[in-house]
This record gives C-alpha cells, sequence and structure tokens, in this order.
C-alpha cells in the first residue's frame, strides 16, 4: 500500500471583515484511503489580531494515510467562523483545496465564499448577525449542486502543508 | 530486499532562535521544547532550553535578539508525530511579575537545508472584563501548565469554554480566546540522514 504523510499547519487567515476567528478544519478521501495515524478534523482556537488583520491559528496537522488508489485525492475543507463577544458564531466563509500531490513544502492560500440569502437575509445579517448556512457540509468540497448557491467572496486560509510520499514507485506512479 | 524491515533514519536540527518582535513588550526571555510523536526519540542534543533576556536595541529597528542555539538529533521509524519546536516568551509586567507573553509552535522542517521561519506568538486572553483586570492587577495571567499544548491539534477549543488548565484566578469560568501580540523568527537548519540496519 502506498503512504502519504500530511504533516504541516493550519497558519491563519486573512482578509476576513471580522475579527475574532476560528476555523473548523477537515479532510475527506476516497473510499481507497484509510486514515493510519491522526485525527480527520478538528477545530482552531478563537484568534483575535492584535498586530495587522491576519488571525493566526498555528494549528497542526499530522496525517498518515494508507491508499491503494489514487482516485479521491485528499481535500481539505475549512469553515471559518467569527465569534463576538456574546459568544455568538456567525459564519464567515467557506473553503477546500487539495492537498498538493508533490512531496516537499507547500505553501497555500485556500479562498472562502460564504451564502448570500435574500435581500431581507442580508440586512438581518448585517443588524443582527447570523445568516445562511450549509445544510450538508459535503458542498464544500464537491461540485455538485453547487449551482443552486448564490455566494459571496470571504477572506483567504493560508496553510503551510508538508507532504511525504512513500512506496508510489512500486505502483507505477511518478511523483 | 523481500521484506521491508522497519528503517531507522535520524532528523539532525541545528539552527538557532534568531529574534522576535514584539511591539509593546521589552526585556523578554523565550523557553523552547520539542513535542514528537510516540515513534520519536532524542537521541543527542538538548530537546528544551531558556535563552537569556534581551532589551530592545535603542535603534529604529527595534531588535530583540537571543540568537540561542538549538542543536539535537531526533531517531525515528514514522514520520507520524514529526517533531515541533514550541517557543514560550515570558517577560516582565508593569509590577515586575514575569507572565507569559506568547506561546507559538511549528513543525521542524522536512527538507534538508537552510529555513528560515517566523513563528507568530499568541496568549490566552479571558473574555471577561473583570477577570482582565484583576489578572493585570495580580500579575497573574492565563498561562499553560504545560506549554506543549500549543502544538497539539485536539482540544484547541476546549480553550474557549475550561479555564482548567490555565494558571489564572478561578473567579469566573470564562472564555479563553487567544490575541497574538508579536512574531518570533528562527533560523533552523535540517539535515536529515538514513541509516538502515544491514540485512542479516
Amino acid at each position: 500500500m502506498a503512504e502519504v504523510h500530511v504533516i504541516g499547519q493550519i497558519m491563519g487567515a486573512s482578509g476576513f471583515s471580522e475579527s475574532s476567528l476560528f476555523c473548523k478544519w477537515g479532510i475527506h478521501t476516497g473510499a481507497a484511503w484509510k486514515l493510519l495515524s491522526g485525527v480527520r478534523e478538528g477545530q482552531t482556537q478563537v484568534d483575535t489580531p492584535q498586530i495587522g488583520d491576519m488571525a493566526y491559528w498555528s494549528h497542526p496537522i499530522d496525517l498518515h494515510f494508507a491508499t491503494k488508489g489514487l482516485q479521491g485525492w485528499p481535500r481539505l475543507h475549512f469553515q471559518v467562523w467569527s465569534q463576538d463577544s456574546f459568544g455568538r458564531c456567525q459564519l464567515a466563509g467557506y473553503g477546500f483545496c487539495h492537498v498538493p500531490s508533490s512531496p516537499g513544502t507547500h505553501q497555500l492560500a485556500c479562498p472562502t465564499w460564504r451564502p448570500l440569502g435574500s435581500w431581507r437575509e442580508q440586512l438581518a445579517r448585517a443588524f443582527v448577525g447570523g445568516g445562511p448556512q450549509l445544510l450538508h457540509g459535503d458542498t464544500i468540497y464537491s461540485g455538485a449542486d453547487r449551482y443552486r448557491l448564490h455566494t459571496a467572496a470571504g477572506g483567504t486560509v493560508h496553510l503551510e502543508i508538508g507532504l511525504l510520499l512513500r512506496n508510489f514507485d512500486r505502483y507505477g506512479v511518478e511523483c | 530486499m523481500a521484506t521491508a524491515s522497519p528503517s531507522v533514519f535520524l532528523l539532525m536540527v541545528n539552527g538557532q532562535v534568531e529574534s522576535a518582535q514584539f511591539p509593546e513588550y521589552d526585556d523578554l526571555y523565550c523557553k523552547y521544547c520539542f513535542v514528537y510523536g510516540q515513534d520519536w526519540a532524542p537521541t543527542a542534543g538538548l530537546e528544551e532550553g531558556i535563552s537569556q533576556i534581551t532589551s530592545k536595541s535603542q535603534d529604529v529597528r527595534q531588535a530583540l535578539v537571543w540568537n540561542f542555539p538549538i542543536d539535537v538529533t531526533f531517531k525515528s521509524t514514522n514520520p507520524y508525530g514529526w517533531p515541533q519546536i514550541v517557543l514560550s516568551v515570558y517577560g516582565p509586567d508593569v509590577f515586575g511579575n514575569d507572565v507569559v507573553r506568547g506561546y507559538g509552535a511549528v513543525h521542524v522542517p522536512f527538507s534538508p537545508g537552510r529555513h528560515k521561519r517566523t513563528i507568530p506568538m499568541f496568549v490566552p486572553e479571558s473574555t471577561s472584563k473583570l477577570q482582565k483586570f484583576t489578572s493585570w492587577f495580580m500579575g497573574r495571567r492565563p498561562e499553560y501548565t504545560d506549554p506543549k499544548v500549543v502544538a497539539q491539534g485536539e482540544g484547541r477549543e476546549a480553550q474557549l469554554r475550561t479555564p482548567g488548565h490555565l494558571h489564572a484566578l478561578p473567579i469566573v469560568p470564562s472564555i479563553h480566546r487567544l490575541c497574538s501580540p508579536g512574531k518570533v523568527s528562527t533560523l533552523v537548519t535540517a539535515s536529515c540522514s538514513f541509516a538502515c540496519p544491514a540485512p542479516a
């Protein structure tokens, strides 16, 4: 079985209009992939930037996969939320990116989007907070049914991901 | 070779904690330690250290320089649990007590060569204004009893709810958030050599 190590950090997020952000992340893989060690999803702490507008999480990611096929190459997906001083959480953006396929260290910048509702919902979001959210999280990383959505841009999630591959040459895959 | 025996590889890390930028704080020292998985063990060098106390330079750079050496070698059979270096920066507050100014962590680089990393630092903060004032006044800020939690992925959201591990006045169980006050830059040279046991 070929093995993939994904080791890195979710560095932080920039470009969001809200401060006090946290991120729920997860990794989605195809059926041929098996997670040998590590946690498949998690949530960062809430960060309030004091200097500049980038919220830093430095959240470590360490995953070890074994796979029998290339289909379903891992995808990291994110939900960025903001928390206000009353403890309420509001969605700031959804985003996903594929894990790189060449070994080494990669800097990834993942853009995010959030669903816009009707003009009434947008007005309510501006004053009271809240706003529409996705019912099914898999729309974040899959293309099916996206045509139904009308979205607006959020900020960018920054990652530094290192990739180590093992035994791919035994299966005739060059990387 | 027909069967693959588990091969041991070594990771040698040389470098230094170079300097820091903390616009609001002065007279800081830093501590480093390594966090690694179960398959890893240090074979040589020091895995923890405390630096000197440094003050900001008088010139326009306002640099806080430690130039503090890091020299450690790990051995492992599995990349899972790749070592992370955890840095904690401490300094005096207005009343002279030693308080934490930031925590940060980064993975040791994967590829051999010279790497410079700038690590953002963050500090736990209470959201209750009363607790913020009392901790400022008494000099007992929320801090981690074990800085190694900074390198872990699980339980970070739990920091928002439980003040259990935090050394703070337990007046109000409050939600702790983290605010980022500064950056530390680290120069790390990593070289990785593979040593496979000879087949019998």
